[in-house]
This record gives C-alpha cells, sequence and structure tokens, in this order.
C-alpha cells in the first residue's frame, strides 16, 4: 500500500522540486450531454445509427469514434458531416447481439482534448 | 496508450495554458505601461523617463519571448497529441482552431519582442496591434469560443475581462520595476497616481464581466460549492478580495499621506499584489481545464455531500492503525480503531468501499491529519512566538523537522523504515527519493529559518525564500487539471484542498510583507501568516476521504 503524502506542506516541496504535485492526471472539457444509443441502454441491431450531443461546440473532422465489439474486436467508426456544432453522427452496421462500447474522443473548439465510453448493449 | 498520452497531457496543457495567461497578461499591462502609464509629461525630466520606459520595454521583450516559446510548446504538443490519437496527419491539424490562434499568438509575440525597443515611434502604435491581436487569438481559445448559446456576448465579455486582467495584474509588475528604477519621488508619484487610477476602472471590470460569466457559466448557487469550477470560481473571487484589500490600501495611501510616507510602503504592498495577482491568473488557467458549472446536470455535490464530508470530526491519530497501516497490511477487515465509523464506509454515491480502498484512505486520513498536527503546532507556536510571551517558541521553525521525520516514515509503508524493502533497496525508485528529497528540503527550511529567526537576517534577500515557497505551493495547490472519472469525489477532495492552497498563499504573501514593509508597519502581516498556518492545521486535521 502506497500513498503519496498529500498535506500541502509536503505538496509544496514535491511539487516544486519533482513537480509531483496534486496534479490529477486527467482533464476534461467536453462532456457528452446525450446519446444515442444511451448510456446502458439496449438496442436493436443489426444496424445502429450513433448520435452524440456535447455541451461545447465539436471539431469534427478531427474526432474519432471506435466501436468496441463483444469479441474485442476494434473498428473506427466514420463520421457524418455535422449538421450541428454540437453533435456527432455515424452508424455502426453488422452487429451482433452483445455488449459494446463506444469510445470518443472530440477535439472542442477551444482546443481541448476530450474522450469517453458510451457502454450499451446490442439485442 | 491513446488514453494514457492524453491523461499526462491534462496537467502539462493546464500549466501552458497558465504560462499564456501570464505571459499575455504582462503583454497587455506592459504595452498599457509603456504607452500611457509612463508617458513623459512637462511637469518630469525627459531623462527619468527614459530609464522607466527602457527597463519597461525590456522587461515585455521578456514576457514577449516567453509567450512565444508557451505557444510553440503548446502548439506542439497539443498537435502531436491529436496527430497520436486521432491519427490524423499535421495537415490536417494545421486547420484547427487552436493551431489557427496558437500560430497567431506566436506571431504576434515574435513581433512585439522584436518591437519593443526604445526610440521607435512608430512601434508604439504596432505594439498596441500587435498585443491586441494577441488577445482575440486568446480569447478564441477560452471556454466563450465553444458555447453553443450566447457565443458573441460570452466572447466580449471574456475580452474585456481578459482586458482588464492585463492592464491591472500584468501591469503590476511593470509598476514595481518603474518604481525601482526611477529612484526619484515625482517620478514615481506620477506613475503610481496614472496606475492608481487605471486599476480603478480594471477591478470595475473584473468584476462586472466577472459577474457576467458567472451568471453563463455557473447559473445557480448550488454550482458554486457543488462543482469544481464553482469551487475554483469561488477561491479566484476570495483571492480577488484579497488583491481589492491591498489595492484599497494602496488607494488610501496614495490620497491621505505625502509621497515620502507613502511609497516605502507603497512598493512592498504592490509586490504583494503581483504575487497573488498572478496565482489569481494560475487559477484561472485550471478553471478552462474545466467543463463549466451549468454543464454538470447530473454530477452536483449537494450541501448535505458537503456538508457531511467537511464537518468538524475528530481526527483519525490513533498509534494503533497508524501502526497496522505501515505494516504494510492493506486488508484490514473487523480492526476497530477509535474513530472507525459504525455504519459502513461508502463512497459519496452511497457505494460500499472494498477493504483495500477503506486501508488506503484510513491510511491517507491519518497522514494528513498526523500532518496537520505539526502545521497547527507550527501556527500556535510563531503566535505565542509572536506575542513575545515566550521566547522558546521562536523555535517553531524545529517542527520542520518532524515532518521531515514523519515524510521519511510515513511516505511509502513498503520501504525503509517500517516497510519490509530496505533503504537501499528503495533509495533510486524515484517516488522514495521524491520524500527523502523532500524531507532533506524541511530539513533545510528548519535550519534556515532558525537562522533568520535566531541571527534577525530578515533584511537578508534570503529571507524572501520561504515565504516564496509557501506562496508558489499554494498557487501550484490551485493549479491543476481534474477528471471527469468520478467528478463528485475530485469536487469533494477540492473543497478541502482549495483553500489550503488559499491559505497557503495567504501566509506565503504576508510573510513576505512581514519580511520587506517598513518594520513599523509589519505588525499586521506578522500576524496574518502565522493564523493561516493554523487555519491549515486544523483544515489537514479535519481532512477526510469518505
Amino acid at each position: 500500500m502506497r500513498r503519496a503524502l498529500h498535506g500541502p506542506w509536503i505538496s509544496i516541496l514535491l511539487t516544486i522540486i519533482l513537480l509531483n504535485g496534486f496534479s490529477q492526471p486527467a482533464w476534461a472539457h467536453a462532456i457528452l450531454m446525450e446519446s444515442k444509443p444511451a448510456i446502458h441502454s439496449s438496442v436493436k441491431g443489426p444496424e445502429v445509427a450513433i448520435w452524440l450531443r456535447f455541451n461545447v461546440r465539436i471539431d469534427g473532422s478531427r474526432s474519432r469514434l471506435r466501436l468496441l465489439a463483444p469479441d474485442g474486436s476494434q473498428q473506427a467508426l466514420p463520421l457524418a458531416k455535422q449538421e450541428n456544432p454540437d453533435i456527432l453522427q455515424s452508424q455502426a452496421s453488422g452487429m451482433k447481439p452483445g455488449a459494446y462500447t463506444l469510445q470518443w474522443q472530440v477535439l472542442a473548439s477551444d482546443g481541448h482534448i476530450s474522450r469517453g465510453e458510451v457502454a450499451f448493449t446490442v439485442t | 496508450m491513446m488514453l494514457k498520452l492524453v491523461d499526462v497531457f491534462g496537467y502539462l496543457s493546464v500549466i501552458l495554458r497558465a504560462g499564456t495567461l501570464v505571459f499575455q497578461s504582462l503583454l497587455l499591462g506592459g504595452v498599457l505601461f509603456v504607452l500611457w502609464i509612463a508617458r513623459p509629461t512637462s511637469e518630469i525630466a525627459d531623462g527619468n523617463f527614459a530609464k522607466v520606459q527602457s527597463s519597461s520595454l525590456r522587461m515585455l521583450r521578456i514576457a514577449a519571448i516567453g509567450l512565444a516559446v508557451v505557444q510553440a510548446f503548446y502548439l506542439y504538443v497539443n498537435s502531436a497529441v491529436l496527430m497520436a490519437t486521432a491519427e490524423i496527419g499535421l495537415r490536417d491539424v494545421v486547420g484547427a482552431n487552436f493551431f489557427i490562434s496558437g500560430s497567431v499568438i506566436f506571431v504576434a509575440a515574435t513581433l512585439t519582442a522584436a518591437l519593443a525597443r526604445p526610440g521607435r515611434k512608430l512601434a508604439a502604435i504596432w505594439l498596441a496591434v500587435l498585443v491586441t491581436v494577441a488577445l482575440g487569438a486568446s480569447v478564441m481559445t477560452n471556454h466563450a469560443a465553444s458555447r453553443m448559446e450566447g457565443r458573441v456576448s460570452l466572447i466580449i465579455v471574456s475580452s474585456l475581462h481578459e482586458l482588464a486582467t492585463g492592464f491591472w495584474i500584468g501591469g503590476l509588475p511593470f509598476l514595481v520595476l518603474g518604481l525601482f528604477v526611477s529612484g526619484d519621488r515625482p517620478t514615481q508619484w506620477y506613475i503610481t497616481k496614472r496606475f492608481s487610477r487605471l486599476a480603478l476602472v480594471c477591478v470595475g471590470v473584473i468584476v462586472a464581466t466577472g459577474i457576467g460569466m458567472s451568471l453563463s457559466y455557473i447559473g445557480s448557487w448550488g454550482a458554486l460549492y457543488g462543482t469544481a469550477y464553482g469551487v475554483m470560481v469561488s477561491a479566484k473571487a476570495l483571492m480577488l478580495g484579497a488583491l481589492m484589500v491591498l489595492g484599497g490600501v494602496n488607494f488610501l495611501l496614495l490620497r491621505n499621506c505625502s509621497p515620502d510616507a507613502v511609497m516605502p510602503r507603497l512598493r512592498r504592498l504592490v509586490e504583494a499584489e503581483v504575487g497573488i495577482g498572478i496565482t489569481i491568473i494560475l487559477t484561472a488557467a485550471s478553471v478552462t481545464s474545466q467543463p463549466p458549472a451549468v454543464d454538470l446536470v447530473n454530477d452536483k455535490v449537494t450541501a448535505q455531500q458537503a456538508w457531511s464530508r467537511i464537518k468538524p470530526t475528530w481526527p483519525r491519530l490513533g498509534i494503533e492503525a497508524l501502526a497496522q497501516s505501515s505494516a504494510n497490511t492493506p486488508a484490514r477487515d473487523g480492526v476497530q480503531t477509535d474513530s472507525a465509523p459504525k455504519a459502513p464506509p461508502t463512497s459519496v454515491d452511497g457505494t460500499p468501499l472494498s477493504p483495500k480502498n477503506l486501508a488506503d484512505i484510513e491510511e491517507s486520513e491519518l497522514n494528513h491529519h498526523w500532518m496537520g498536527l505539526l502545521v497547527l503546532a507550527m501556527g500556535v507556536l510563531a503566535l505565542l512566538a509572536r506575542s513575545g510571551k515566550a521566547k522558546w517558541a521562536e523555535y517553531w521553525p524545529l517542527l520542520l523537522i518532524g515532518i521531515a521525520i514523519f515524510i521519511i516514515v510515513r511516505a511509502d509503508s513498503e520501504a525503509w523504515p517500517l516497510g519490509p524493502q530496505s533503504f537501499w533497496a528503495t533509495c533510486l525508485r524515484p517516488e522514495d527519493l521524491q520524500h527523502r528529497l523532500a524531507a532533506l528540503v524541511c530539513i533545510g527550511f528548519a535550519v534556515f529559518e532558525l537562522r533568520v529567526r535566531k541571527l534577525k537576517l530578515e533584511n537578508h534577500p534570503a529571507a524572501l525564500a520561504f515565504p516564496l515557497m509557501c506562496a508558489l505551493g499554494g498557487a501550484l495547490l490551485l493549479t491543476h487539471s481534474h477528471n471527469l472519472t468520478n467528478i463528485k469525489e475530485e469536487l469533494l477532495a477540492e473543497l478541502s484542498h482549495v483553500p489550503l492552497g488559499i491559505l497557503a498563499v495567504f501566509a506565503g504573501w504576508s510573510r513576505w510583507l512581514e519580511v520587506r514593509l517598513p518594520a513599523k508597519d509589519r505588525a499586521v502581516p506578522a500576524w496574518i501568516w502565522p493564523a493561516c498556518f493554523v487555519l491549515i492545521g486544523a483544515g489537514l486535521l479535519n481532512y477526510r476521504e469518505m
């Protein structure tokens, strides 16, 4: 069991000397506000429409969607042309029943890179 | 690998954003200072202004070079991460908003560095144009630029906010420099009066635009304490309040005292203003790494959840628990300590904690509480020493050695002296090496502070190292990125850490003032920093993770 000490004195010294401070190892800016399929929902296959709405404007041409299949295989999903700046759309086909994870990574208009996942089941 | 890359990038990007905001503010403040504040007047000899202008332009060049370097690094890092994670080429990155904005800032900063030289009359106009362009490009990489609603008005409000911040906080270092190089009272008085009038306007703009942005980005009182964004904005507001108090003191001094009485005090107060002001800018960089509070629909912490985490509770100081957590026993089911809760411990969402999590949390709390006890003792002794009624309390820096011992003993329960792994086996492991170096620094500070106090070295420049470290540590506590994997737990940790960061900043700058102000003006700051230590200790003693 090893935990860094987080008292201000310790952090003062550690962060200054060795850049080992309180920093959390991730950042985030764009939030997924709504999605189809919804998180932990069930949808009918084999054709599934993907629709993601974010809280900020997204640079669609520099964002990515990836689908993890139940057998562990991965597939990059092509993004449709953006109709609204906060929405990404795609289409997944040939989906067999099982648990899938949609991984998204987006570039917000202000330059922030964010990522997340949507787990859903195809029946 | 992709996920790891974005994770590692997080903190670095906040640092780069912080660098951008600080240098951008210096650019704005510097250009305004050169073009307007230190504008020659017939009342004062030209030679005096020449010195001020020349040194200000030199500092402006340095700030411009700093901004260009930070932007170049930002462009490189952001592009590299995007290319690696989105699997695209440089040609595709070039059209991205951040790349265009960053490139514009880089070019504007580089040209500013080239033009900021004495004796170039036309350059003055170009400097104003260039910093305006840099400001505009910078605003295009903040929250306003990516909003779906009210985008244009938010961009305008953000621009005004950053402009006023730059003019005031970014101008303060130039004022300090101007006061230092001018040397004669009339020039000092002239530039200070002009700056004071400008600062008054800037404070009004900052407060008004800050309220406007808070209404848009925070939206409710609950989000003010229930989201990390709200908490960090509150921290900014609190420090701005402190800055306004210092500015208010300067304002009153300028209007009620003679130049000879004001200047020795004013210079020192402005130095502290610079420090706190830059900390506010660093905190702003941290705010930009978070989604606005209004967007967190389901992840706000309730007042009840916040209170249950911060309400005063007896600290976990049990020697038994200390020994057990040091004995490398991750799971301690059934072990009851004095402070063990009766109900099954849960996370903020009510999820029962696993024995491993519980053991980790208990150990962390134990560490915080012991550290709190030591810091509290330091604060109380420093207060006693200040009262003049307990000479022996002057030896409070010796408690830093106690902290050093605590770090060595408690930092890694697997390693020497309490764990099974020997000193030599762990001496090159980065974490252990860091902890032991930190302990050595603590010991160094103990010896150093004791010498400062006992040998009355307070007028020695080296006496400023300790308050600077304190203030810098607090600033670093407030400059961090946030992840969204466990938003509520992140926020609850924030609720305890942010006040400690603010107190450390106040402690550092009040000690700075105690050292720097004329002897007769030291009474107030001399009480503030020990009181901050006491509060930091109390905060640590009440620290909890469940």
